[in-house]
């Protein structure tokens, strides 16, 4: 009966295609907007994923992300490094500046420094050059993104910038997620950071601290806010703290929220109307069948074996549609690192599922209402 | 010869009758009204002959036939088909009664538009469970003897008004069920047609131990019938092998 | 009839194979593509707690490598060209060795100078001498004569005289001679003062003078020590431990320490003192012109002593991380 329920099915193609396209674009729509909409609000956390090794972030009780920080008192590191399950911590600075280029021109930069002795709070990999060139005089590394926009079709190696009066050379690139804001951001000691942004009483923005069992992160973190009385997160609430804070501070969430229902209110216009359509031109099979002996749950049967051909295929097409646009735009440095969270097609299948449930059940419920009597009339 | 109504045999059914009705009584509910549209049908139908339904439109008599086929509940009484009170059944029951009994033979054909002459044929048996590619040939095999093999392998539209009458016969016997119910199989058809498939029907159809309802008013099938049943306003007026003069 | 090609249907069998195989590929495509977020181990060693104060209270904090004696800027009392410089850093020294010698020329002339007025003096004490002597033998002759007539009272007179005038010449003299003695001793004294010498037992660790340049009492341009030189066995180091923190600190246990980039090498330091006075932080971030609102207390240890050159860890002025033990009791 499967059989003869997709063949009835594909039988029609003008409403097979029409079905197929509806639930392909539904989730096309649904996918990459969720996917663009979570990878964009990923941004606010990509500071807290770009440093590898943390298991901690300790901060001034009112720094609230990445870049939204307040200073703390450099004995601050002394203190977490005092607490009992901190394996290490290291400083971590994190402030904006203004660069002169070689052409005169001012660009806003975000400066990091990270740790003198072990380079903690570099990201892990690099694109050019290595992380020891920091301990060449002068030295920054730069991130890629920032590369593409302060020395677009040319290699920053080596070329000079002024920071605060003083001389920087980029000397590597490395391999970062950029941030929201796709500000370009120079890597380079802490020692030498202090140089070159303009003096403020305290500049330690953070303390990176590894624990002795990551797995303990979060007990960690509350026995630094105990005994220190410092702000400690641990990178997965860090990181929420950044996308919360993009959240809470754009109209992404509203927009994107939009656009999904939308995908889903198409999707049920589109794929409700033809199903409803089909079943009704094939009203009079399915009464035939009823009258010939074919049970409600055989029937059933049929309507989510044609709803589950539509589905797959169309689910199928749509996902292929999100991965083309996501393999298309990989090399844009504007969607650098854009990814598909694998929650996201699960969560556009669920929708689908919806979509063709929701549409099934209403044209079952004509079959189901037909009388095998109404053959005879 | 006309035999007389057999109104004393109320409470018991014959047990030689394929179908057997005591009492059967249909309201419909229009708005406010009650209609009553089959007024205590007491009715025995043998197997081994053709017997003809007719009437005229609003007689009652595709409600009686619904009944009789068990697609529609009466109101009052019982309907027993081979022995079995088939309103006793419950509705899962009742549908796969119909499923292994009953053939089918529409007005539209309602033959499915997408799959071949021979897999329409079969799908009784498929919705008995039966292997498609099987079911297949089986109906391949009937459709021989209804003299349209050649015709297995094409769609319903491609066939004529005959040949997809053809096909619906196919299908209503393929399973051998003991009952095959007609519902104005030549109103569709020329007179030709309609006589070749009257013809086939009364060869194929008609067996030791099968029933077969024929509803029609194409009275230039009438006959053809071994019984013809009159209706009129809910009532059997008529039980003979012949038509009545004034009809 | 199952399977031949004019049965192959694109919607019913083609469409959803592509559809199937789409789905494949997007679970590689979203499996390969998921963000690398898993944490790392840092390459290069942080400091890190020792392992027996993993998980008991402790004090973290941060500080310098200093000489035992703290550190010695050596200077000089009087300025001129150098002339001679005879040790190099890194030597040790011992107490009163010469370090280097300022010109000395003027000094040496004004001793020279000393000397010849002490030679003077002397032929002049000598000269009076023999006056005197003679003198005194002319007047003892007069006064040896009985006759008056003889040697009148005007020759006795000037006899007399000239005895005195002998003996005050002869006190002349040797006054000069005292003076020209204190001028030669002078001298020495500065030509000492030119020649500086270690005021302890120590190591050189910085020279920044050369032969040949000339020093000033005032200092340098760069107001540079000219030498500056520690007692470095034992070394110790100065941690800065945050005042709110201070509270905790055990005092009298030892520290371990490791130096700043290879704090995988971590030693025992034995406790010397805490520094009596709490002082604003000294920021050790290279930043001129910091602000303070930090005070630290300031603790010694005592760092064990280097077996060889080869196995020294630490050198004066190093930055160095430390943990202590702290009391229990919160």
């Amino acid at each position: 009966m499967i059989w003869i329920a997709i063949r009835m099915l594909t039988g029609d193609a003008q409403k097979f295609y029409g079905l197929v396209f509806g639930i392909a674009f539904s989730t096309l729509l649904i996918t990459q907007q969720l996917t663009i909409f979570v990878n964009l609000i990923e941004r606010g956390a990509s500071g807290v994923y770009n440093v590898s090794s943390a298991d901690v972030w300790v901060m001034d009780p009112v720094s609230r992300t990445t870049d939204v920080a307040y200073a703390m008192p450099s004995t601050a590191l002394d203190k977490v490094r005092g607490v009992p399950g901190v394996e290490w911590a290291v400083p971590h600075l994190r402030a904006q500046a203004s660069v002169r280029t070689k052409d005169g021109d001012l660009e806003g930069v975000a400066v990091i420094g990270v740790d003198d002795a072990t380079l903690i709070g570099l990201p892990k990999a690099m694109v050019e050059g290595s992380p020891d060139v920091l301990s060449q005089p002068d030295s920054v590394i730069i991130d890629d993104v920032g590369t593409t926009r302060m020395f677009p079709d040319q290699s920053p190696i080596g070329e000079r910038l002024e920071l605060n009066d003083q001389r920087a050379v980029v000397r590597g690139i490395a391999d970062a997620i950029p941030s929201f804001t796709s500000t370009v951001v120079l890597y380079t000691k802490y020692s030498r950071a202090l140089n070159f942004v303009p003096g403020t009483r305290n500049r330690l923005s953070f303390v990176l601290v590894g624990a002795e069992d990551p797995a303990q992160a979060k007990a960690l973190s509350e026995r630094i806010e105990r005994e220190t009385g410092l702000k400690a997160q641990t990178r997965d609430e860090f990181a929420r703290d950044g996308v919360q804070f993009i959240i809470e501070n754009t109209g992404i969430p509203l927009n994107f929220g939009i656009t999904v229902a939308l995908g889903f209110i198409v999707g049920v216009a589109i794929v409700g109307l033809t199903f409803s359509l089909f079943i009704r031109d094939n009203i009079k099979q399915f009464g035939a069948l009823k009258a010939i002996g074919v049970t409600n749950r055989k029937i059933r049967r049929m309507v989510i074996a044609q709803a589950g051909l539509v589905g797959i295929t169309g689910y199928g097409l749509g996902v292929l549609g999100t991965i083309a646009f996501i393999w298309s735009f990989s090399a844009n440095p504007t969607f650098k690192g854009f990814y598909i969270p694998w929650q996201i097609p699960l969560i556009s299948l669920a929708a689908v599922a919806l979509i063709l449930a929701l549409t099934g059940w209403l044209a079952l419920r004509n079959v189901l209402k037909t009388e095998p009597a109404a053959v005879f009339r | 010869m006309g035999r007389m109504l057999d109104t004393s045999a109320i409470g018991g059914c014959k047990p030689d009758s394929a179908i057997c009705t005591r009492g059967v009584t249909r309201d419909f509910t229009a708005g406010q009204q009650t209609i009553t549209v089959l007024h205590g049908i007491d009715l025995d139908i043998r197997a081994g002959e053709m017997t003809f339904l007719v009437g005229e439109s609003g007689s009652g008599k595709t409600t009686l036939i619904s009944i009789m086929c068990g697609i529609l509940w009466p109101t009052l009484g019982e309907v027993k088909v081979f022995g079995t009170d088939i309103y006793d059944l419950d509705d899962t029951a009742l549908v796969e009664f119909r499923l292994n009994n009953i053939g089918f033979i529409f007005q539209q054909y309602n033959l499915i538009p997408s799959i071949d002459a021979a897999s329409n044929a079969a799908v009784p048996l498929i919705a008995q469970g039966m292997d498609r590619h099987e079911a297949r040939e089986r109906a391949v095999e009937m459709m021989a003897k209804l003299n349209i093999r050649d015709q297995a392998d094409k769609l319903p539209s491609q066939l004529s008004g005959g040949q997809q009458q053809r096909v619906a016969i196919a299908r209503a016997l393929v399973h051998e069920p003991r009952l095959v119910v007609c519902d104005e199989p030549t109103a569709a058809l020329d007179a030709a047609s309609g006589r070749r498939v009257m013809d086939l029907l009364r060869e194929v159809a008609v067996a030791e131990d099968r029933a077969c309802i024929i509803v029609t008013h194409d009275n230039r099938v009438f006959d053809l019938a071994d019984r013809i049943l009159m209706l009129e306003d809910g009532k059997i007026i008529h039980d003979g092998s012949e038509m009545p003069e004034d009809h | 009839m199952a399977f031949n090609l004019r049965n192959l249907s694109f919607s019913r069998q083609i469409l959803p194979v592509i559809a199937i195989v789409a789905l494949l590929l997007a679970a590689i495509f979203i499996v390969s593509g998921l963000p690398d977020r898993t944490l790392s181990e840092p390459e290069r060693d942080p400091p890190r707690a020792p392992e027996e104060l993993a998980d008991a209270p402790r004090v973290a904090g941060s500080g310098v490598v200093e000489p035992s004696s703290e550190l010695i800027q050596i200077g000089s009392a009087l300025s001129g060209l150098i002339t001679g410089l005879y040790v190099q850093p890194g030597d040790r020294v011992t107490q009163g060795q010469l370090l280097f010698t300022v010109d000395d020329r003027a000094a040496r002339a004004g001793l020279r100078e000393a000397e010849a007025a002490i030679g003077e003096a002397r032929a002049a004490i000598a000269e009076a001498q023999t006056a005197r002597s003679t003198a005194l033998r002319q007047l003892d002759l007069y006064r040896g004569v009985d006759d008056p007539a003889a040697v009148s009272r005007s020759e006795v007179i000037r006899a007399e005289g000239e005895a005195s005038a002998a003996g005050e010449r002869l006190s002349l003299a040797r006054a000069r001679l005292e003076a020209a003695q204190a001028r030669a001793a002078s001298a020495r004294t500065e030509i000492g003062r030119l020649s500086i010498r270690a005021p302890i037992a120590g190591e050189i660790l910085a020279v920044n003078i050369r032969k040949g340049e000339y020093v000033s009492t005032m200092g340098g341009g760069g107001s540079q020590p000219f030498i500056e030189m520690g007692q470095t066995q034992p070394l110790f180091v100065r941690i800065d431990i945050d005042e709110e923190q201070a509270a905790r600190l055990k005092l009298g246990a030892p520290a371990t320490v490791s130096p700043r980039g290879a704090s995988d090498r971590q030693v025992q330091a034995r406790f010397v003192r805490a520094e009596p006075l709490v002082v604003p932080k000294r920021s050790l971030t290279n930043s001129a012109a910091e602000r303070v609102d930090v005070r630290v207390l300031q603790v010694l240890y005592a760092l064990p002593d280097a077996n060889s050159e080869e196995e020294r860890l630490f050198r004066v002025g190093q930055q160095v991380d430390a943990y202590i033990p702290a009391v229990k009791a919160r």
